[in-house]
């Protein structure tokens, strides 16, 4: 029986090469996208569950909880690990580890280049499940000068992995220093929170002057976090009571401390504790901030959600075209059910017919897939890989899909064709021909998920531009900016300068201790005007920095390099501070504020000028109170130069012989500040591709299933159209005809998805202190385009049938 | 073996009944052969699928073998109609995507009779019907005739006790339907199955041993020698 549903079923397939190209074309597009979704979706939830003991490794956290803030960061003090690892006799080790921040000038046999060093304890290796290849990670982190090195970092700088006991050079600070190799362990899985290239040894940290001075302090991090393997048996993640106490007893003045500054009454919950993170939630729990990235699973429901309802509307295309076909398959069903079969049976052939084309679908999917995978990375920010020995539940998820896909798609065909009763199923009196009330509402259904999803994509784009383009108080065009952090940067700068004024190509120059346009490393303290305390972010700037970065000045001046008291108290401040702080524009220049330092001393400061507002984070937030000023002895870690607008590559060119020249032994390294500025938005733009991608997608299957459907109708109502014809209709009367139907299902969904589309995305841009109001051409536009593809789409099929020979049609008949 | 008594079947046309079948009572002898004639719209067909159990009147009683057909469940019905009837159609009704060999054997599928036995039992038919050599051909490539050879070799492939046919030369041209008619009446008498036609050819009604008239839903007279009443 089954073979002979499937006998059908192939010949079925083969006798019907358009609609079955579309069915399963269809099919593994949708399935193709939902697998590359899935594999992702995959990729996110298994996050560190590679480690054998992940259920048993949990990460310490400190969670703080006030009115105006919650939320956790995971970047403990030192002396954390090693006291909680004696305290309780649960915990069976810890391991700290700092993620490499900045890169770091490696030297292998006189090649330089640059890499990220981590430190960690050697029990990293005893706890977490990384692979290694040569020597042993556990013995190699016990000894200070010694380093562990993916086996890709390996073959970067050595060609080869079997470098156990040769040499690395690191500059650290002033000078190279010489490490070992010590272990090569296997690549670290890319679904790991856990990264390193080269893996120093904790206790090298510790014995550097930034750990000396945070051993044994609680309240200094340098950035590490610490792991903990428990006893499987131990509670202690979900005793909230000991580790209270572990609390006070190592920071026994903090309640007195908070008291004090307000932060806490003295009743109701201590506003911080410690928390354990078990490892599992380390990537899908972004309120507790750690170096690595971590994502909302919200996101990728939504995900999900955006290819299930590809999916759905490739599914759709089946269902609306198998009941289109009903006619033709109705004989059938009435001959079989006259020669004995009964309703289960014949629900089973369509069954196995739908699970049938599902799994040549799957097959072309993952084949589509596997071709879209270097695209869908990059449009997705990751490496994922096909691989079912990460992820053996691919294979399960696979199969399954399989056969929801075929159930899903054949079931209501399988049900409404097997109901016919044989009679009438036999002479042929049964057509639905696509226009059941259900099958319609399906079409307009793929219609409203398609609109919806252009409509998002719209005004994603769109928000997308005004923050790109948005006046944020400097021009980011045309700036470039060198990377010096590392280098003799103070020695360089001045000639470096020197240099770039000396050629006309350069517009100015000037530089700065902090990054700017990574929007991260912000410097801040408390001011005090008029006995009120805000928080300011600072910038230490050479002179000149407002004006190569083309600033505008509101009143006041500029530094000015000749007077050398602007390098004491002199600050030029934006308009938001000046608001923070109660001045306006004329009382500002010359009010005295009070820069909070270390302790209780207060430090005086003179606003010398006011800048526009002026934003160098992200347009999610408002601009904040910010402030320049002039250091006396400036640390230069980043250069600005602003070129003259044209080809910047004989600039270029020029900049990398002056370094050359200046710094032979260190790459030059730069980058221009407006691509660093955009790389605020990137979560932005890579949903407005991911929603543009799927709606785009989405009205091609939609389309395909509306050309299938108007295939059908043009087939079903052959005789009528020829009767028509013969009675004297034109061919526009015709097209019109058998157009109408179907543009008013897409025109149905218009009107349905416009306010759909209109909540979801002004629920969206609440998420941006600077966004656009949504314009009603944007709908208008996406109305016209969806009619104008479907017009396009039916008419081209309505047009061949109305300009057929009546006659020849007629006698088929 | 069949009983109809009472026997009611209309469509509500405006709101009013029009009757199709009206009070028909007719009992059926196993080995009998019989013609049902009457005018276009008389009803022919609509008696015939009740008896075939494909359609169900408004009222009246069926007894088949003397079991009440109305009365039993869907599934009691379905097996019996399964083992005792094969239906022939004017249009033959061959399903297109199967050939000839597979178009046989569709009913034994249904009957889950086993994969070697089954090649035995279509092995016959096509033998008997002298159609080995179209065996992998389909409907389309088939010429009227042929496609009716195929439809009575399927009806008669599950060896029914009762064959309905409906207008079953309608298609064929004169010759064809009298080989049609040759083989209905030997396969009356040789194999005693009983068989009911449908036909608008007094010369093939001829064949049968009984006639029937149907006019406006009702049965019209009892011709040739009245066996059953
Ligand atoms: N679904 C229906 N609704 C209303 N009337 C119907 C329906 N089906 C059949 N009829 C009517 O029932 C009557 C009998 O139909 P039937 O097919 O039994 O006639 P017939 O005697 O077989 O005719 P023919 O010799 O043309 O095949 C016809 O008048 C037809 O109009
Ligand atoms: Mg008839």
């Amino acid at each position: 029986m089954f073979f002979h549903n499937l006998k059908i079923a192939f010949r079925n397939l083969a006798k019907q090469k358009v609609l079955s190209f579309i069915n399963i074309s269809g099919l593994s597009i949708g399935l193709g996208c939902f697998v590359l979704f899935l594999l992702f979706a995959v990729h996110e939830f298994t996050y560190d569950r590679f480690h054998q003991n992940a259920a048993n490794i949990y990460r310490v956290a400190e969670w703080i909880q006030t009115p105006e803030r919650q939320g956790g960061d995971a970047f403990g003090g030192t002396p954390l690990g090693p006291a909680i690892k004696a305290d309780f006799s649960d915990v069976k080790a810890y391991a700290r580890i700092q993620a490499g921040f900045d890169d770091k000038f490696v030297r292998v046999n006189n090649d330089v280049t640059r890499s990220k060093i981590s430190f960690a304890d050697p029990q990293l290796f005893k706890m977490f499940s990384f692979k290694t290849i040569a020597g042993d990670a556990f013995t190699a982190l016990n000894d200070k000068q010694t380093v562990v090195l993916t086996k890709e970092k390996a073959i970067q700088l050595f060609g080869r992995t079997d470098v156990v006991g040769s040499r690395v050079d690191i500059k650290m600070g002033e000078q190279y220093e010489p490490f070992v190799v010590g272990a090569v362990t296997e690549d670290i899985p890319s679904n790991s929170s856990i990264r390193y290239s080269i893996l120093g040894s904790y206790a090298y940290l510790m014995a550097s002057d930034m750990g000396r001075q945070s051993d044994g302090n609680w309240h200094m991090t340098i950035g590490s976090e610490t792991y903990l393997l428990l006893d499987s048996k131990s509670n202690l993640a979900q005793d909230a009571g000991r580790l209270a106490q572990f609390r006070r007893s190592h920071m026994p003045g903090e309640e007195e401390e908070l008291k004090k500054m307000g932060v806490w009454d003295g009743k109701g919950p201590f506003p911080v504790r410690f928390l354990l993170q078990p490892l599992k939630d380390v990537h899908t729990n972004p309120a507790i901030g750690g170096p690595s990235d971590t994502i909302d699973p919200k996101i990728i429901w939504i995900l999900i959600a955006i290819a299930s309802a590809i999916l759905i509307i490739a599914c759709i295309n089946f269902t609306t075209i198998a009941i289109g076909r009903s006619s033709a398959r109705a004989k059938e069903v009435g001959i079989k059910k006259v020669t004995g079969s009964r309703r289960g049976q014949l629900i089973g052939q369509f069954l196995t017919e739908s699970i049938l084309l599902s799994v040549f679908a799957v097959i072309l999917g993952c084949v589509l897939a596997m071709l879209l995978l270097p695209f869908f990375n990059q449009l997705a920010g990751r490496e994922l890989h096909f691989s079912f020995s990460q992820f053996p539940q691919l294979l399960w998820l696979l199969l399954a899909l399989t056969l929801l896909t075929g159930l899903f798609a054949g079931i209501y065909p399988a049900f409404v064709l097997s109901s016919f009763r044989p009679i009438e199923a036999i002479k042929n009196k049964i057509r639905l021909g696509g226009s059941n009330l259900f099958t319609k509402s399906l079409v307009s259904f793929q219609f409203v998920l398609s609109i919806v999803l252009i409509i998002s994509t719209l005004v994603l784009l769109q928000q997308l531009k005004f923050l790109r383009t948005q006046n944020i108080g400097f021009q980011k065009e045309n700036v470039l900016v060198v990377d010096a952090d590392g280098t003799d940067a103070k020695k360089i700068y001045p000639l470096f300068r020197q240099m770039v004024l000396s050629n006309t190509a350069f517009a100015g120059i000037s530089a700065s201790e902090m990054g700017m346009g990574e929007g991260k490393g912000l410097m801040g303290t408390g001011f005090q005007y008029e006995g009120e305390t805000k928080g300011v972010i600072m910038y230490p700037v050479d002179a000149g920095f407002l004006k190569t970065m083309k600033m505008q000045l509101l009143a006041g001046r500029d530094f000015n390099p000749e007077l050398t008291t602007d390098t004491v108290d002199a600050i030029i401040a934006n308009e938001a501070l000046l608001k923070d702080f109660g001045l306006t524009l004329s009382t500002a220049v010359g009010a005295e504020l009070k820069e909070r330092r270390f302790g209780d001393q207060l430090i005086s400061r003179r606003i010398i000028g006011v800048v526009r507002n002026f934003n160098y984070a992200s347009l999610k937030q408002e601009v904040r109170p910010q402030m320049f000023f002039q250091p006396p002895q400036l640390q230069p870690t980043k250069f600005y130069i602003r070129l003259r607008s044209g080809d910047p590559s004989t600039a270029l060119a020029f900049l990398q012989a002056a370094w050359k020249k200046l710094a032979p032994e260190f790459p030059l390294r730069y980058s221009f500040l407006d691509e660093d500025m955009n790389r605020f938005y990137v979560f932005e733009e890579r949903w407005s591709r991911v929603a543009g991608w799927a709606g785009g997608i989405c009205i091609f299957l939609a389309c395909l299933g509306l050309f299938g459907l108007a295939a059908l109708t043009a087939v079903n109502r052959t005789k009528e159209i020829g009767i028509r014809k013969v009675l004297g209709a034109s061919v526009s009367s015709i097209v019109t005809l058998l157009s109408k139907d179907f543009l008013k299902l897409v025109l149905i969904a218009f009107v349905i998805a416009s306010p759909l589309a209109w909540l979801l995305m002004h629920k969206f841009l609440q998420e941006y202190a600077y966004r656009i109001s949504i314009g009603w051409w944007v709908f208008i536009l996406t109305g016209v385009v969806a009619l104008l593809v479907a017009f396009v789409t039916i008419g081209s099929q309505a047009l061949k049938s109305a300009v057929a020979n009546p006659a020849k049609n007629l006698r088929t008949e | 073996m069949i009983a109809l008594q009472h026997i009611s079947k209309w469509y509500n046309i405006g709101g009013k009944p029009n009757f199709v079948l009206k009070d028909i009572n007719l009992n059926i002898q196993e080995g009998e052969f019989l013609s049902i004639m009457g005018p276009s719209g008389s009803g022919k067909s609509t008696l015939l699928n009740i008896i075939g159990m494909l359609d169900l009147p408004n009222e009246g009683r069926y007894d088949f073998f003397g079991q009440s057909v109305y009365d039993m469940k869907e599934k009691h019905r379905q097996d019996l109609y399964k083992k005792n009837i094969g239906f022939i159609f004017q249009a033959y009704h061959l399903i297109d995507e199967l050939n000839v060999y597979e178009n046989i054997e569709t009913p034994l599928l249904y009957q889950n009779v086993k994969s070697s036995e089954r090649k035995a039992m279509v092995g016959d038919m096509l033998d008997r019907f002298n159609i080995v050599g179209k065996k992998d051909l389909f409907p389309s490539q088939l010429s009227g005739g042929q496609q009716q050879l195929v439809g009575i070799a399927r009806a008669l492939i599950a060896k029914p006790r009762l064959l309905l046919a409906d207008e079953p030369t309608g298609n064929l041209n004169s010759k064809q339907g009298e080989e049609i008619m040759q083989l209905f009446k030997q396969l009356n008498e040789e194999e005693g199955i009983t068989i009911i036609q449908v036909t608008h050819s007094e010369k093939n009604a001829e064949y049968g041993s009984r006639k029937i008239d149907l006019l406006d839903g009702r049965i019209q007279q009892h011709i040739k020698e009245n066996i059953s009443l």
